[in-house]
This record gives structure tokens, sequence and C-alpha cells, in this order.
């Protein structure tokens, strides 16, 4: 059965097309067939009813104590010959029969009731040889004397009618369907050839060529919509594999710098003999290299499974201040060293609900940044309060160099570095702002920064409020 | 290396370790180091010798790979843990799935040690399972010419007091309760700042730390405590 369903939607479309208006058509013939018929027939019996009366008047006592039709007028002949009648008795007794019955009956002698004693009311009677008539009966009485009649007439004409009708109409609805098939298959394909072309050209826009878009003839109509929707897909796609590509490429290039390293220092090594001191330090600066590879692996990892959303946020109520608090104290000493003084200010009272640990990542790494780029004898400044709509606010303050106007744009991005050559000479692969980012977009917040080059910068991180619908942070994050 | 650091004896006899890893250069290190340490070692290649070795013969502690051509680790491990084995057992993983770990501990792991990691920490993490249940607590730690008083938490070196931070003083105890045994930035980074997150950037805290600590404590003496090993960690014994 599945078989025999049509594959392809516009010959499914035209088949139920030709199926409703096939049904539709029919229904339509029937009902004006049954309304002609209905009307024929009662044209039929009016004339019938008018028939009876009139040989009611024509019938006359014979001498022999039957009953006899009088000769009828002229003209009135072909009546005659269409018309079939029947006098019984009330006895039972056949009075007449009109030679029409050629010896038939229109229902043999008279039931007592209910035939012939109210309104004469016509019915369909088959004759012997098989004419269908339309009788009706009535009890006149001739002379005196109560008789009762059957006068029938014949239905031919009416079913020749009939026939001609239904079979005019039927002969009409094959073409007719045919024609509407052919006109619909016609339209379907016509309106489905879009999207058979759209299919084409997704076909062809593989991984390579992401950048190819299918045309949008009219952005108003249906087929436009889902052309939209389908570059939209696409332009989605294409961003996220050239963010791959260059993930990719970035992580290979610092992966290989430490490779390098290694394999340099010790192939080096192997050239010249030397004390076991100094093989010691090749290894140590060996396994140093292996520590930063390794540090770069954990971070990737960590980033990879936030991607993929293995991490699970376990949200307790924090205080914004103390966590604040304790990523800078943790951090101290590194600002310390370069006589930095970091100053925690703000409102303790402000919670946000969060995964601490993840939160306080994303602090820690903001302040070491502000630590790393602020000069000596510097200030930072960590900054809690209650911002706008309900969100929580934490702001670093560095007295870096400031970001130049060209980096602006990425230096969230994984191992994305302003100065790669003087980074890497602190350490970071280029991962800090990347895990701060995601560590504040898990919480349904946002990271954003200004900078004034030559004065600082300030990254600053909203965070919806505990007290706030969660919902209404979504909005703001989506906008 | 130093007499009596890392070993435990039964009975004068050395501790066997059941080394099951099918990666020979790590095998081969692993069986050195801990030779080096005095632990009798016995490698097995596969999952299926492993579990052979275990059946028949006896061994005070089960290092196991997860990652093993034939049979799986963790299927080993289960199959040993219901057949009644209770030798501690370590497991090593590349995996670092919070799952592959709840599952490994499920199995019967006593511990487990992510890939790559480094070997100061896994001889650690051997000392801490032989010695499991067999920990005293003590109120006094010492080295050569330094004094630690836990309780009245007071450093004393050369008979001078030492004024340490709080942070200072857990790292120093950190230190002396594994002297002569070289710690890992990351132990530190795990025992000290209880910082579990490997990706949090606290080498360069260690450092400064380290840094200051020196300079309280070896400073003003000749004879040095702290010794960095490079690319390895850091030291507290008495002698280069």
């Amino acid at each position: 059965m599945r078989r025999l369903w049509p594959r392809h939607v516009r010959s499914r479309m035209t088949l139920w097309y030709v199926l409703v208006l096939g049904l539709l058509l029919l229904a339509y013939a029937g009902v004006a067939s049954s309304y002609l018929f209905y009307s024929l027939r009662e044209q039929l019996d009016h004339d019938l009813l008018e028939d009876v009366e009139r040989v009611e008047g024509l019938l006359e006592n014979t001498p022999d104590g039957r009953v006899a039709l009088e000769p009828v007028h002229h003209g009135e002949d072909e009546l005659d010959t269409q018309r079939f009648v029947e006098v019984w008795s009330p006895e039972g007794i056949l009075l007449y029969r009109s030679p029409t019955l050629q010896g038939g009956t229109l229902g043999g002698p008279p039931r007592p009731r209910p035939e012939g004693s109210a309104e004469p009311s016509p019915s369909t009677v088959r004759l012997a040889d098989g004419t269908r008539v339309r009788m009706a009966a009535s009890i006149p009485s001739v002379d005196g004397r109560r008789v009762f009649l059957r006068v029938a007439h014949s239905e031919q004409a009416l079913w020749q009618e009939m026939e001609e009708i239904v079979s005019v109409l039927l002969l009409v609805l094959p073409p007719a369907l045919v024609l509407a098939g052919l006109s619909g298959f016609t339209l379907a394909r016509k309106a489905l050839a879009p999207i058979d072309a759209m299919a084409h050209t997704a076909e062809r826009i593989s991984a390579e060529r992401l950048n190819e878009r299918l045309p949008i003839e009219n952005p108003e109509d249906e087929l436009g919509h889902l052309a939209r929707a389908f570059n939209a897909t696409l332009a989605r796609l294409e961003a996220a594999f050239d963010q791959l590509r260059r993930f990719t490429a970035d992580a290979s290039h610092e992966l290989r710098t430490p490779l390098t390293a290694i394999r340099s220092v010790g192939e080096v090594a192997l050239q010249t003999p030397k004390s076991a001191t100094e093989y010691r330090d090749v290894i140590g600066s060996m396994l140093e290299e292996t520590d930063r590879l390794t540090r770069l692996v954990d971070s990737l990892l960590t980033l990879s499974r936030a991607d993929a959303g293995h991490i699970h946020v376990q949200r307790t109520d924090i205080s914004l201040l103390g966590l604040a608090q304790e990523a800078s104290s943790l951090v101290e000493v590194l600002a310390e060293e370069k006589q930095q003084r970091i100053s925690v200010e703000g409102v303790p009272t402000l919670i946000v609900s969060g995964d601490r640990l993840i939160l306080r990542q994303a602090l820690i790494n903001l302040i070491d940044n502000a630590i790393k780029y602020s000069p000596a004898e510097a200030e930072i400044l960590v900054r809690v309060a209650a911002g706008k709509d309900n969100r929580l606010i934490v702001e670093v303050v560095d007295q870096g160099p400031g970001v130049p106007q060209e980096h602006r744009s990425r230096i969230f991005d994984r191992f994305y570095r302003v100065d790669s050559a003087r980074s890497r000479e602190w350490g970071g692969a280029g991962l800090g702002l990347a895990i701060a980012r995601w560590a504040v977009e898990i919480h349904g917040g946002q990271i954003t920064f200004q900078s004034v080059e030559g004065q600082g910068s300030t990254f600053r991180v909203a965070l919806p409020s505990t007290t706030t619908p969660e919902k209404n942070g979504h909005e703001e994050v989506s906008t | 290396m130093s007499h009596e650091s890392g070993r435990y004896y039964f009975g004068g006899e050395s501790l066997r370790v059941l080394v099951v890893e099918d990666e020979a250069k790590v095998a081969r290190a692993l069986q050195e180091g801990l030779e080096r340490e005095e632990y009798e070692v016995v490698v097995a290649g596969t999952g299926e010798e492993g579990f052979y070795l275990v059946s028949a013969e006896e061994f005070d502690l089960v290092i196991l790979d997860l990652m093993l051509p034939g049979r799986n680790g963790l299927q080993v491990l289960s199959t040993l843990r219901k057949r009644g084995l209770v030798t501690p057992v370590l497991v090593l993983t590349a995996r670092d799935a919070i799952e592959d770990r709840v599952q490994g501990l499920d199995k019967g792991a006593d511990d487990y040690l992510v890939k790559p990691f480094a070997f100061p920490e896994l001889l650690a993490r051997i000392r801490a399972l032989l010695r499991r249940g067999r920990t005293q607590q003590v109120a006094r730690l010492q080295l050569a010419d330094l004094e630690m008083d836990l309780v009245a938490r007071r450093v004393r070196r050369g008979g001078k007091d030492v004024e340490f931070t709080p942070r200072e003083f857990e790292l120093l105890e950190y230190l002396l309760r594994h002297k002569e045994q070289v710690v890992s930035r990351e132990m530190l980074a795990r025992e000290v700042w209880r910082e579990t997150s490997r990706a949090t950037p606290l080498d360069n805290v260690i450092d400064v730390h380290m840094a200051r600590l020196r300079r309280k404590l070896d400073e003003p003496f000749d004879r040095k405590l702290i010794h960095t090993i490079r690319g390895v960690g850091y030291v507290l014994r008495e002698e280069q």
C-alpha cells in the first residue's frame, strides 16, 4: 500500500486535489439529478391526478353491469396509449380494464382500506412486463354506483430523461478530472519548483563552500521565509566553522611552541657531552615546557567540556563582594611583587546565585590580567555595585596600556592576544578572558570592557541578581 | 637520594607494586622511578596479564591504567573486586571527565590520577594509600634546626622565632610534612590553596609565596633548606 502512494509532494498534492474534486463533482451530480428526478415526478403526479379526475368523468355503466370508458375526444389520443385504467367493484369484480394493460393488472382486487379511501396519492407500481408506472386510485360513483378506479401513467419518459442527464454528467466528469489533475500538477510543480531549486543549492553547499547563500526571490512569501531561515542557519554554521578553523589553527600553534622548545632543547643538549648539572638543567627546562603543555591542554579541556555542556553549574548564594575579596586575596601576592595595590570596595549585601568556583575563576582571571598589564606601583580597583535592571556589577579597573582599537572585538576570543610575544613571556596562553567570558555567560551574565588607550581598561561583569526572575536576565542576554 | 624517605617496610621486605600499563615508555619510567624509591615493581603490559598476576601473586598496591588493549582497566578492576581483592588500587586515567572518575571509584579504585601526572604526586598518592589508616597526629615537625609547633603555630629556626602569614605557615607545614619529597606546584595548589581546577593560574602565586618563604626561612642562614627542582617543583631537605 505504501508503495502505491506517490513519492513526490506534487504528485500527492495532485492526487488529493483530483480525489476531492471528483468527490465534489459526484456529489454535485447526485444532488442535481435527484432534484431533477423529484421535480419531474412531481410533474408526472400532477398530470396523473388531473387525469384521474378526467377519467372519473368519462366512466359510464354498460348494460351488462360493467363499466366502460367513454370514447375520448380526439386529440388526446396519445394519452390513451400511455394511460392504464382499471375499475373494480367494491366486491372485487373487475369492471373495466384498459387494453393498454394487455390483460395485466394494476394491483388486483381492491383491499378494503386504506387504498382509495382518502385523497388519491400516487405510488409507483411495476407492471407484469416490468414497466414502471405511476398509479393513483380513487373511489368515484358512476351514476350512483361506487366503483374502485385505478389510473396509471408510464414513468418511461421520466427515466429516459434521467438517463440522458446522468450520462451527460458522467461523461463530462472524467475529462474534467483529467484536466483538473493536469492543471493541478502543473500548479503544484510550479509552486514547488523553488523548493527543488533550494534543495539543489543546499546540496551544493558543503563545508568548504559555506559562504554561498540561497537566492531570495520574494522575501515576503513562505518560500522567501524558508530561504531566509536557511540562509541564517548557513551563516551561523559558517561562523561556527570559521571559529573552529581559527581555534584549531591557534591551538596547534600554541601546542607547537612548547613542543618546539622541548625538541630543540633536547637535540641541542645531545650535541655535546655535558656535566650532570647541565643535563639536569636541560631536563628541567624540558619539564617546564611539558608543564606549560599540560596547563594548556587542561584549559582547552575545560573549554571544550564547557562547550559540550558537560560542566554542571552548582548554584549557591554567594556574596559578590566576598567572592571578589577572595579572588583578589588569592592573587594579591602577584600585585605586591609589583608594588601594586588592589582595593576591593562595594556593598557587602549583594548576593548572586552561582557556582562559586566558576565565578571565582572568572574574577581571578580578570584581576590576574589587571596585575599583568598594569605598571609597577599602579592601583587596581575591584568595585562591586548594584546596576540597572536588577543586575549586579563587578568592575575590575586597571591602569594598563589599554586595548588598542583594532583588537577590541576579539579580546574575548580563545588564544587571542593583543601582543603575542609579550604575553607569552608572562606564561599566558590567551585563554583567560575566553574562560572568564564563558564563566559569566553560563550564569546568564555579560562581560564587557571599556578602554582608553594609555590610561587603562575597565572590565565589567554584569550578573543577574538573585531577586530577579531568571527570565529577565535571559532576555537581556539575548538582546 | 636520602635514606628513609619514601619507603615503607613490612617485616623487612620492600613493598610490591604491580604496574598495569600498556604504554612501554610510561611503564618503564614508572618502574625505574618506583624502584629508586625501593619498591619492588612488576609490570604487566595488558589487562589480562595484570589480571593473571594479581590473581596469582601478592601485591601491596596496584597501579592500573584505564585505557588498556584487550581488557579494559575498569573491567579488570571490577572483576578483581568481585573476587574479593582488597589490595589498594590507584587508577591512572587520561580522561579528565568527572563521570569517569566516579565510575572508577565506584568500581573499586582507591584513588585516581589524571594523565599527564607529576611523578612526585604519584609517589605522594602511593604513600598515602599504603599509609592508610595508620596516620598519626603530630604536634611538632622538625628538619635540621627548623622546628614547627603546629599547636602553638610557632616556627623556630636556629632557636629564633620566624614570623609567617597563615598561608606561608600552611605552605611550610605541607613542605615539612613531605620533607625530603619533591612536591609539585599542582600538589601545592590542591593541598594548600585547595584549588581543584587545574586551569586556574596559580603557578605564579605559588612561586611568589615560595620566594617569600625562602626569604624568611633560608636567607638569614647558610644552610639552605628549600630547594627548587627545575621543571618539577620544590623539596624541603637538608642538603642538595
